[in-house]
């Protein structure tokens, strides 16, 4: 494994911090609905991968919890975030998709049932070793112990009421084929998961198509919500993370579109300029750099002919 | 010693000893290796009009995007190499652009590791000019399982090509993509299968440009090229098992 090595590697020159403290502030927004939200920046060593919003619901009976974290030791911090709030019990946890930073805090939930859409327990079960060792070489040491705990549940679309809280379903895929958001219709909380990024450049590994995103994205805008929840970035109340996702997206297909009209290469398309209104996405060059690798193929086949004779 | 056991001795030693070369933009210790390997010691410069454009970063390490341009030295090339250092096949291209042919090449390929990227540009007065640049990488895209052979009906589509012709100011850009796997012999047994050899030829078969690949370059290889003049032009490829493919551009 080569992530034994890397870790061994690391471990003798590691700056972070010591006592490997996620440091897990839950924050009310909503009434019985709790955050935990993560920075924007990269995955890195010095913030452990807490790059992702989490959260939960407190219920009468029990805790609903939304995404784990990227590694046991957030998973574990999770259920201690928790009990400073609530002497309920944890109920289930849902995932709103396979992504390394939502799901490998699993462990510390092993106990109750974790649910998730079929198609991201299939995601995870393919993708999933090969996304966690790609954690312990981008945070090292916080990801010890982590391993891929597969959900024990299947959840659908619709609407589904947890000990007395009425939450809706939506099944979509524009992020990664398999993405689940959750309305919470009692605070009107939206839990997007990673169809919306707020101020932090979206990314696009297994995304069946920036057009299938923003259909997606009118689908989730037009529901009751009053708050929203970004699988990263900031929470809002009012519509402009869909905004400025909508506004991202085009941007990006716009760039690519026209590129491979005009016969750009890849190498050049990464080059290109970020509109100033841009400026507060932060890693828009960093995840440019990656969505056009993931994407750009299908745009440049899609310029092509059968030229062969 | 072969090849591989000195490339891990220089690996090895990468932290303890400096050796690298004065005046070399990236941070290698295999220069030296490769300058004798591959261009028999010749006089050269590290030159910075020879552009390696590449991501920072590989994001896909089996599908790099890597673009050489010498233009500065139009009409004085006579061929160009291009080679991943710490690759297990370092190797990419060699490149001989004839007179209608622009020093430019366009190509995505495999890395098995962070690596500097090399293209020495040999000029008519006998100088490697060599441009260099450098990728970070997870790694693995060399041993990786092949996508070509994991598809259905691939052997049918072997030689396919994709393109098109993209009018520039003064000149055209081809952009073909070539259905083909590529196999390295790195990877499950599978023998060495890919495409080596290439040439741009016009309509009445006069050849334009000569292209050698080695399996460092990626399956299905992407590759762009610019051509002076409207004329139509001819694409033929040969794989090492002897198939040969035409396209018309
Ligand atoms: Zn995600």
């Amino acid at each position: 494994m080569r992530w034994i090595l890397v870790l061994a590697l690391l471990g003798c020159a590691l700056v972070a911090r010591a006592d490997f403290d996620y440091g897990l502030q839950p924050r009310q927004i909503a009434d019985g609905v709790w955050l935990l939200e993560g920075s924007t920046d990269n995955f890195a060593q010095n913030n452990g991968g807490n790059i992702v919003n989490s959260g939960f619901i407190v219920t009468a009976q029990g805790v609903l919890v939304i995404d784990s974290g990227p590694s046991k030791r957030y998973g574990e911090a999770l259920r201690r975030a928790i009990a400073t709030v609530t002497d309920k019990p944890v109920l289930t946890l849902w995932l709103t998709h396979h992504h390394p930073d939502h799901v490998l805090g699993n462990q510390a939930f092993a106990d109750v049932p974790i649910a998730a859409l079929a198609a991201t327990t299939a995601l995870l079960a393919e993708q999933g070793e090969a996304m966690a060792e790609n954690m312990y070489r981008l945070v090292g040491d916080w990801m010890r112990g982590t391993e891929v705990v597969l959900p024990t549940q299947t959840l659908s679309p619709g609407l589904l009421d947890v000990a007395g809280r009425r939450l809706r379903l939506l099944g979509l895929r524009g992020h990664t084929g398999a993405d689940l958001a959750i309305l919470d219709e009692t605070s009107g909380v939206l839990f997007a998961g990673d169809l919306l990024f707020y101020q932090r450049a979206l990314t696009t590994p297994g995304t069946p198509g920036l057009d299938v995103w923003l259909r997606d994205l009118e689908q989730l805008q037009a529901l009751p919500w009053k708050q929203i929840v970004p699988g990263h970035g900031p929470v809002a109340s009012s519509a402009a993370p869909f905004t400025q996702m909508r506004d991202y997206l085009g941007w990006l297909d716009s760039v690519m579109r026209e590129g491979a009209a005009q016969g750009a290469e890849m190498s050049e398309l990464i080059g290109v300029a970020i509109p100033p209104r841009f400026a507060a996405v932060s890693l828009s060059r960093y995840e440019l750099i990656r969505s056009v690798s993931h994407l750009y193929p299908r745009y440049e086949q899609a310029q092509m002919e059968r030229v062969d004779r | 010693m072969d090849g591989r056991s000195l490339l891990l001795l220089a690996l090895l030693a990468w932290p303890c000893t400096g050796w690298s070369v004065e005046g070399d933009p990236v941070t290698s210790v295999m220069w030296n290796y490769h300058h004798a390997r591959l261009l028999d010691g010749a006089p050269f410069v590290f030159d910075e009009q020879v552009r390696v454009l590449l991501p920072p970063f590989a994001e896909d390490a089996r599908q790099v995007p890597i673009l050489v341009d010498a233009s500065a030295y139009r009409g004085q090339v006579v061929r160009i190499l291009a080679w991943a250092e710490l690759n297990p096949i370092a190797q990419i291209f060699d490149f001989a652009p004839g007179a209608e042919v622009l020093p430019r090449l366009a190509i995505r390929i495999r890395i098995e590791q962070a690596t500097p990227i090399r293209a020495a540009v040999l000029t008519r007065d006998g100088i490697w000019h060599v441009g260099s640049s450098y990728i970070d990488a997870a790694g693995g895209g060399c041993t990786a399982p092949s996508v070509v052979r994991a598809e259905a009906g691939w052997e049918e589509r072997l030689g396919q090509v994709l393109g098109k012709r993209f009018a520039l100011a003064d000149s055209s850009r081809l952009r073909v993509q070539i259905a083909h796997p590529m196999d390295n012999g790195l990877v499950g047994g599978i023998p060495e299968f890919y495409l080596n050899q290439a040439e741009l030829r016009d309509g009445n078969g006069k050849v334009l440009a000569t292209l050698e690949l080695f399996p460092s370059v990626s399956e299905n290889p992407t590759l762009s090229l610019e051509v002076q003049g409207e004329g139509e032009t001819e694409l033929w490829l040969r794989d090492n098992n002897g198939n040969e493919f035409k396209a018309a551009l």
